[in-house]
Formats: structure tokens, sequence, C-alpha cells
């Protein structure tokens, strides 16, 4: 068993390897890409300058001179080919330097560290929101399986499966901020307490605490609900399913036959084979937990790990990008690796080799 | 056509879910109805009655000018002002207008205000116009038939090939498999919204809608095939241990024969529960990436799209409302579906106890 996970952990640079090899290529292969547009943007102004200044210097001054594309070229890397640039990217990041933004000028860690708490929050309070929520969900539709409660709330667990997160965001936005005016449209705080770190946010006596906590909440309400729909629904039938396999299960029927109380039969008994199944879920939401919905905060303005990643991709900020998909990959890997681990915890039955 | 005992079995089983049933049931109704659109939501008449003579535009590849109808213009006719004016003018004319008397490109602006316009029955805007003045009813419809025809045609290329490649490698086994396997744990844990919107520049500039389409697809299989493929591979693996295979092989059958003949077979109802959930993901992804303006091109009617200008003018609350209830809709009777079948192939019984 130990040398399976060693084994599997001895996998991971090979696959972060791979990966990154791959969309660094394709970002590189691809027409179009920041140097095409860098050049364009120079073109364009300096044409508007030329024309500006006096028309007829248009013609010619329309053309970037060979050496300025060089030096343009240097800067995005395209100087040399597609190969040295990855190993140059990979020295770097190797050193713990994930280089800096094209756009920003900013490092990248310092760009990936600003949203960072913000990803954090949303992750943390949707895994707790989620699982206390679908786990005592899951137990009353599969005790009260086929009566109309059930059925209810399966149609809605199973709309709330269907539709994305996003989808659901307009609309709540919709009704809840533009037409009642009761929640804020966009942002992950109010704009009165933005920028302020958490200490020192607690250290000030000029901000009160309430107000801060408050505005937090309400900015927070209908992205949980978005975050929340999705995942929502396959814990709770999943929930709903393992429970009802092991109340079917024959201990059970022994456990009641001899005069136990049903309800502590469940919970003794069944309930604790059953959330094994739940707790395998569990190491994958490590990755769920940094990268959450792009979507979902786009389209509330939230500056998570996820918008990042989309508008990076969206500006051809390539080095943003692979800081990335390099840090979300790693997420994505070790927690495959922690769901195994869970498994074998829970369930000593499951033996790896 | 003689259907293996074990699939009329689960075929009855289907049947027997009635929820999952009859969602498919609606489901291929709609879809039939959406093939067809043009009989139910178009901005030509269905059929036209002009001094005696019977007229049937939509079914014509060509167009009526104005001057069929004795109108003075050459440009297509336009029905919904000649039904008007028949009405009023009376005698034996008249003009049949589908059920939606518009088009889902069609601009239909209001003189002195601007558009989007709310719902109007009167003015044959059941759901509103769009943010160009377009029908709100007639993007969603002809939307939901590019929707399904786009991930239909999504299911289908990427299961060709997950079964394929998974095929492959659980057959051949060895180097071919261990290759294979760490080239989709690479290919699967790449995020694939940011790689098709990387790779939009491949479109060249000048291309056809239809061109567009087919690439845009084209890309999102690229990264789609993986899970049919790890599955693929299990259910080959367990297959080619059976007897019969070694049986087959001992008879004399090639490598061909025992993989198409025997062990496809054996293996390929395993897909058929994937289908729901698959084209469900099909639809959804498309819908992000025309939300994001990277999905199908302009102007092509899509969820996404409306989605997106919904979320520019929440003043016009019908834009986003009317297509959440249409994805709901669709998207959870795609579900029921899924579930269904899920139930059919692997039947779960319970005992409950009072």
């Amino acid at each position: 068993m130990r040398d399976y996970f060693i084994r599997r952990f001895l996998l991971i640079p090979p696959t972060l390897l791979g990966i990154t090899i791959l969309v660094f290529f394709i970002a590189r292969a691809m027409p179009g890409g920041p140097l095409e547009q860098a050049l364009m943007q120079a073109q364009m102004a300096q044409q508007m300058g030329g024309e500006m200044r006096m028309g007829q210097r248009t013609g010619q001054g329309s053309n970037i001179t060979p050496r300025q594309r060089e030096q343009l070229a240097a800067l995005y890397g395209y100087d040399k080919p597609w190969y040295l640039a990855y190993a140059q990217w990979l020295g770097d990041v190797v050193r713990g330097d994930l280089g800096k933004s094209f756009r920003y000028q900013k490092p990248v860690w310092e760009m990936i560290g600003n949203c960072m708490p913000v990803s954090i929050y949303y992750g943390l309070v949707t895994l707790v929101l989620t699982y206390g929520v679908c786990i005592p969900l899951g137990i009353v539709k599969a005790i009260k399986h086929r009566t109309w409660m059930d059925s209810t709330s399966s149609v809605l667990v199973f709309a709330g499966y269907a539709v994305p997160g996003y989808v659901l965001g307009a609309l709540l936005l919709l009704y809840f901020s533009f037409d009642l005016g009761w929640l804020p449209r966009r942002g992950f705080i109010g704009e009165e307490y933005e920028g302020i770190g958490l200490w020192q946010a607690i250290g000030d006596p000029a901000i009160s605490a309430p107000g801060l906590l408050w505005s937090l909440v309400k900015h927070s309400i209908l992205p949980l609900c978005c975050y929340m729909v999705g995942s929502f629904a396959v814990l709770t039938m999943l929930m709903k399913n393992s429970l009802m396999d092991n109340l079917a299960a024959d201990y059970m029927r022994t456990a009641v036959g001899k005069g136990m109380d049903f309800r502590k039969a469940v919970v003794r008994h069944a309930l604790r084979n059953s959330l094994i199944p739940i707790a395998t879920g569990f190491g994958n939401n490590i990755s769920l937990f940094l990268t959450g919905s792009f979507l979902i905060e786009k389209i509330f303005n939230i500056n998570g790990f996820g918008l990042l990643g989309f508008n990076s991709v969206v500006d051809y900020d390539y080095p943003v990008v692979m800081g990335v998909l390099l840090l979300s990959s790693v997420l994505l890997l070790l927690g495959n690796i922690l769901s195994d681990m869970l498994v074998a915890l829970v369930d000593p039955r499951i033996r790896f080799t | 056509m003689r259907l293996n005992p074990l699939t009329v079995k689960k075929l009855r089983r289907f049947r027997s879910i009635r929820r999952g049933y009859w969602s498919l049931i609606l489901l291929g109704l709609f879809f039939v109805m959406s093939l067809c659109g043009e009989l139910f939501v178009n901005n030509r008449a269905l059929m036209v009655g002009y001094e005696g003579r019977w007229y049937f535009p939509v079914l014509r590849s060509g167009i009526y000018t104005g001057e069929d109808f004795g109108l003075p213009y050459k440009s297509e006719a336009r029905y919904r002002e000649l039904d008007a004016l028949f009405a009023e003018r009376g005698g034996g004319d008249f003009v049949i207008m589908p059920l939606v008397p518009y088009g889902p490109l069609e601009q239909d602006y209001v003189a002195g205000s601007y558009p989007p316009y709310p719902p109007s029955l009167e003015r044959g805007h059941y759901l509103g116009t769009d943010n160009l003045a377009r029908d709100v009813f007639a993007r969603l419809f002809y939307g939901f038939r590019v929707a399904m025809l786009f991930s239909l045609a999504y299911v289908v290329i990427s299961f060709a090939i997950g079964i394929v490649t998974g095929c492959a490698m659980g057959y051949f086994g060895g180097l071919t498999d261990l290759a294979g396997q760490r080239f989709m744990e690479i290919w699967s844990n790449i995020p694939f919204l940011y790689l098709v919107i990387i790779m939009r520049s491949l479109i060249p500039a000048g291309a056809g809608t239809t061109e567009r389409i087919v690439t845009l697809l084209l890309i999102m299989c690229a990264f789609s095939w993986v899970g049919m493929a790890y599955l693929m591979r299990t259910a080959t693996y367990r297959e080619k241990a059976r007897e019969y295979v070694d049986a087959s092989r001992v008879l004399g059958a090639g490598t061909f024969r025992i993989l198409f003949r025997h062990i496809l077979p054996n293996t390929v109802s395993l897909v058929v529960t994937f289908v729901p959930f698959t084209a469900a993901a099909g639809i959804t992804a498309l819908t992000a990436l025309d939300f994001l303006g990277f999905g199908l091109p302009p102007p092509t009617p899509s969820w996404g799209e409306l989605l997106e200008q919904g979320t520019q003018r929440m003043d016009a609350p019908w834009i986003v409302t009317s297509t959440f209830a249409v994805m709901v809709i669709v998207l959870t009777l795609v579900a029921f579906v899924g579930e269904a079948v899920r139930e059919a192939y692997d039947p779960r019984k319970f005992s409950t106890y009072k």
C-alpha cells in the first residue's frame, strides 16, 4: 500500500511536466500570440501618433523597425525556439520564480497570492455548507424514500444538478440585486472595505467588525448559492443511495429484528457505513477549493483564482496562464491521491496495489 | 432486427421508469419540432392565398417578392405587413403565419424607441426581444436546435475517439496501454475551456459560419474523449480475459474480428448510459463558451449569447429569465433521462422499513 502511494507521488512530476509542455507548446504554436498583439498595438499607436503629428509621415511611420521588433520578441520570450523558452521557464519555476505578467509587469506569484484569500474563503465556506446540508438531506431522503418529500426534493435536486452555477447566478443577480436591491451586485466585499488586510481590519478601531462581516456576508450569499448548486445534487444523491444500500443490508434487518430502535440502528450502524463513499469524494474538493468556477467569479466579478486564469488566457498573458495552470494541476493531482488515501483509510477492505 | 433478451429487459425497465421515459418522449418531441422549426417559428408565411392562388413561402427555397402579391417592392415580401393588409382589405386573400411570426436573425425595430423591447402579446414577441430587437422566443427555439445538433455531434465524435482508443489500450495492453494512460492523465488534467480559448485563433478570419462551428466542435471533442476511453479500456480488459475470446482465437479469428465482432458488441452497451450525461455536458460547455464570447460565431442563435446579453441588460429581465427557464427545462429533462437509463442498466433494489 505504501509503495503504491509512493509510486503515485513519484508520478506527479512527470505528469506536471507533460501538462505544462503541452500547454506551453500549444500556446506558442497558435497564431496571434502576445507578440503579434503587442506589434499590432504598437503599430496602431504609431499610426495614430503619426497622423496627429503630420499627415505625410503616416506611410512610412506605420512600420516598426526590426530592432523594436526584436526587443518585443525578447520581452515575450519569442526570440528563441519554444523548447528553449520552455526550458528557461522551467528553470525559473524550479527556483521558485513563476515569472512576470506580460500585461501588468507584476510577478505572477504576487498576482496569484492576491486572489488566494478570496478563493480560499469561498472554497472553505462552500465545502462546509455543502457537506453540512447534503448529508442530513441525503439521510432524510433515504429514510423517507418514495414519499412526497423525497420526490419533490428530487426534482429540485435534479434541476440544481442540471443548471450550471453561473446561469443560476445570472438569474439571482437579476432578481435579488437588480430588482429587489437586497444584495450587492458585484465584488467580494463593499468598496469601503476594499484593500484592507485581515489583520489590519482587526487592529483598526475605525473599522467596525460587524460592519465588515455583514458586508462580506451580503456579498457572498449569491455566489455561495451558485458554488453549492452543482456539487449539492451529486453529494445528496450519493448520500441517499449509499444509505439506502446499507438500510437494505442484512445487519440492519438483524438489528431491527432483535428489537433495536430503528432510529438508533440507522445512526449506529447504517449511517457509519454509508459515509464511506462520501469520504472518498472529499479529496477531490481540494482543487475545487481554489480553482472554483471562473464563470461564477466572472458573473459576480469576484477576483478569485479562476477569474485570474480566465482573464490571463483572454489577454494572452501566458506567464500568468502557466502559473495558474501549474498550481491548479498540482492541486488536482494531489487531490486525486488524497481521495484514494481517504478511501483506504476509511475502508480497510480496499487494497491498492 | 432481433434484440438481445437482455436489451429487451433493459428497455422494458427503462419504460417502467415513468419520469425518465416521459422526459425522453418530451425531449424527442421538442427536438423533432425544432428540426422542422420553420413551420412554428418563422417570419415567412406558412401559406398565402392571393387572387385565388395558393402560395407556400415556407416550403420554397427561393423567395416571393412583394410584387408577387401586388406590393410595390422587389425584395422579399413582408408577410406580417401583408397579413395586416389583407385583413384590412377583406375579400378572399389571406395569410397564415406561423405561431411565432419572427425569424431568429430578423431585427424588428420599433420607431422611436430602443431595444430590448418587453414581451408583448399583440406584437407577437411572446418573450420580448433582445438587445438587437431580435425575438427572444425565436432565438431560444433555434438555439435549442443548434445546441442539440451540436451536442449530438459532440457525443458521437468524442465517443468514437474514446471507444477506439480505449479498446486499443485494453486489448493490446503493454506499452500501448502504458503510453496511453500517461497521455490521458496529462490530457485530462488540462483545463479544456482555457485551451479552447487559446486555440480560438486557429479558426481563420474569413471562415464561414459552418466552418467555424465545425472547428469549435472538433476542438471540443479533442478534449472530451478521455473519460470514455478510460471506461472502454477497463471494459475491454475485462472482456479480453473471458474464455470466449480465447475460444475464438483458437478457432482462428484475427485481431480485428475479435475486436469488432466479439468484444465491441459486449462492451458497447455500457456506452449508452453515458450518452445523456455527455450530451448535457456538451450543451453546458457550448453555452459557457458562448456566454464568454468564444463559442458559436454571431449571429448564430445561442443560449449563451442570450445570457450574456441579459447580464449586460439587467433592466430587461425577460431575457435572462426565459433563457434560464428554457435551460432548466431542457437540462433537467436530459438529467431525468440519464438517471432512468442508468437505473435500467443497473437496477437498485431496496427494502424499506416501515
